[in-house]
């Protein structure tokens, strides 16, 4: 196969994920791989930039959230063509997440949107959902071994509950082997620093640029 | 001025005495609790003195089944007549609407069908709407101000019914399935709003969050299709029956991208311009002959989090930027939570009378 169709393969994948086309990155994904692309270049070169790219998007005020929503839909279509392609050194992942919305808040759209760019990041991520007791984060870092732990919350009530977490990710001892990232609507900075996070996102894209900070990635 | 001479003044953009208050969506549950017991009374806007108070339909006579559309639910669940099943969650503040899980009724059905034959609750009817009547007259003679509530009108209600997510995938996949849920929707909040204005509601408070702390929740293109129009017949709808009654539109976070079209379509009054993601005083520069702002004193920020002259300073700032020439109605950003000193909601309120005693 020459280079030119061999990038066709691979742009026609990425902008199908980007336009949110499940049904279009589906049959991309088939024709590339009928084409012989390997598997771990189609997620490297198409799927990674293309969630990169929704994320920009998204970040610069050109993309809201079903655009992201639609665009992680055509991701999975597309991953799930390739994911039992890849053999198992094949699957290194760019960091293990553990992220959740906060005990006592059950808002998850924005911790959502953060797990689909994390996913097209490259990520592995452990979704623990919504109303996640401190507990079940511990056990995420000791049991598990999540390199970064991402906290949401919506209020100011279940903020506080962020600093109970970072609290019990010390007691059990595991807070030397793992980071901590936060965000929500009423997340700031400054918050994050009183708390001891070792960092803090205001969008789901600019979370996965932290993450990958925190991974000493190139963000 | 009474309250109620005071809150219309305002909110037609006069200079009234003092700017009307109220505590917005009210207390949770604990702040409730703690309230009731400091001071011995009942109703913190009878004890404070809030200019407004609010109305909602009657009960409904309807027992509708909805065991088939939400499965086997977790112990404690409880379920509205829309169907939505609210979930307790881990919080202690179990009845605090923020703070409870949701169950989508709606959320595995598929075609324009079945989002017809989905049974909707008759807040439409005509009995319902007895008590409203005779609530709103009770509200006059005390001279204060009736606000009718209209919330969730389209958007919020079809995604508590959907999922969020789900809506939103509709939308973009131009859905026969979110058309026609949408507009079953409409047509309740149609009559719903002609109802009020029937009853003589002051005030009718429209709302569907659209807004995100850093801007539209979705594109303007995009509520512009699916949001713009039904809100707009739910708004003409009152204003048939009734021209001048007021029209309020809430949304959180930062809305200014549709504000233009909310005026376009017939809003009076924004709410609740949350400071923390929009500046106040540059909308009252921007459309502050054209449209009146009911809020802007943070609820996720100076309240809980500030001292007593941090809230003092705002509701002062809010005044001076805000309510020169009437077009300010001071209330907290939303439901004022656990966290906020009581300290903070007297100083609050002392502030917005003090400013004009």
């Amino acid at each position: 196969m020459n280079a030119e169709s061999t990038a066709s393969h691979i742009a026609l994948l990425r902008q199908a994920v980007i336009d949110g086309q499940a049904g279009a990155a589906a049959a991309a994904t088939r024709q590339a791989l009928d084409a012989g692309l390997p598997p771990r270049r189609l997620v490297d070169e198409a799927l990674i930039p293309a969630m990169d790219e929704a994320g920009r998007l998204f970040e610069c005020g050109e993309f809201f959230v079903p655009e992201l929503l639609v665009a992680a839909r055509a991701l999975k279509a597309s991953q799930a063509l390739l994911t039992p392609l890849l053999a198992g050194s094949e699957r290194a992942s760019a960091g293990r997440v553990a992220i959740g919305t906060v005990k006592g808040d059950m808002h998850d759209i924005g911790k959502n949107l953060v797990v689909a760019l994390l996913q097209g990041g490259g990520f592995e991520v452990i979704d623990l959902g919504a109303d996640v007791p401190p507990e079940r984060f511990v056990a995420a870092v000791a049991d598990a071994g999540a390199d970064i732990v991402g906290l949401s919350a919506l209020l100011t009530t279940t903020m506080l509950q962020m600093k109970s977490t970072v609290q019990a990710l010390e007691q059990a001892g595991v807070r030397g082997a793992v980071k901590v990232i936060v965000g929500g609507a009423p997340v700031t900075q400054r918050f994050a620093d009183e708390i001891g996070a070792d960092g803090f996102a205001d969008n789901a894209a600019a979370a996965v640029a932290l993450a990958r900070r925190l991974m000493g990635r190139p963000a | 001025m009474t309250s109620r001479e005071r809150v219309l003044t305002a909110m037609r953009r006069r200079q009234p005495d003092r700017p009307p208050f109220d505590l917005s969506f009210g207390f949770s549950t604990a702040q409730l609790q703690a309230f009731r017991t400091r001071t011995g009374a009942d109703d913190p806007c009878d004890y404070f003195g809030a200019d407004t108070r609010m109305v909602w339909p009657g009960p409904t006579r309807l027992t509708t089944d909805f065991s088939d559309y939400l499965g086997p639910l977790p112990p404690g669940t409880t379920i509205d007549e829309w169907g939505l099943a609210h979930v307790p969650t881990s919080s202690a503040e179990r009845d605090h609407a923020h703070l409870e899980g949701f169950r989508h009724p709606m959320l595995h059905l598929e075609s324009a069908a079945a989002a017809d034959a989905y049974p909707l609750p008759d807040i439409d009817a005509a009995y319902r709407y007895e008590p409203v009547r005779e609530e709103i007259a009770r509200i006059h003679r005390r001279n204060l101000a009736a606000m009718a509530m209209l919330e969730c009108t389209v958007f919020e209600r079809a995604w508590y019914l959907r999922s969020m997510e789900r809506l939103l995938l509709d939308f973009t996949d131009g859905s026969a399935f979110a058309t026609t849920l949408l507009d079953r929707i409409t047509d309740l909040r149609v009559a719903q709003a002609q109802h009020y204005a029937r009853c003589g509601a002051d005030v009718i408070a429209y709302g569907d969050d659209v807004g995100t702390q850093r801007g539209m929740l979705m594109s303007v293109r995009m509520w512009r299709t699916w949001l713009r129009p039904r809100l707009a017949r739910a708004i003409a709808a009152a204003r048939e029956i009734r021209p001048d009654v007021l029209i309020f539109y809430h949304s959180d976070g930062d809305v200014s991208a549709i504000i233009p079209d909310l005026i376009e379509i017939g809003v009076d009054i924004l709410n609740p311009v949350q400071p923390e993601c929009m500046d106040p005083a540059a909308l009252k520069r921007n459309f502050g002959d054209r449209l009146a702002f009911w809020g802007t004193i943070g609820t996720q920020s100076t309240l809980p989090f500030g001292s007593p002259d941090d809230v003092r300073r705002e509701v002062r700032l809010r005044i001076e930027t805000v309510g020169v020439g009437g077009g300010l109605f001071l209330a907290p950003t939303h439901v004022i939570e656990p966290e906020v000193p009581f300290e903070n909601i007297a100083a609050f309120v002392d502030a917005v009378r003090d400013e004009y005693a």
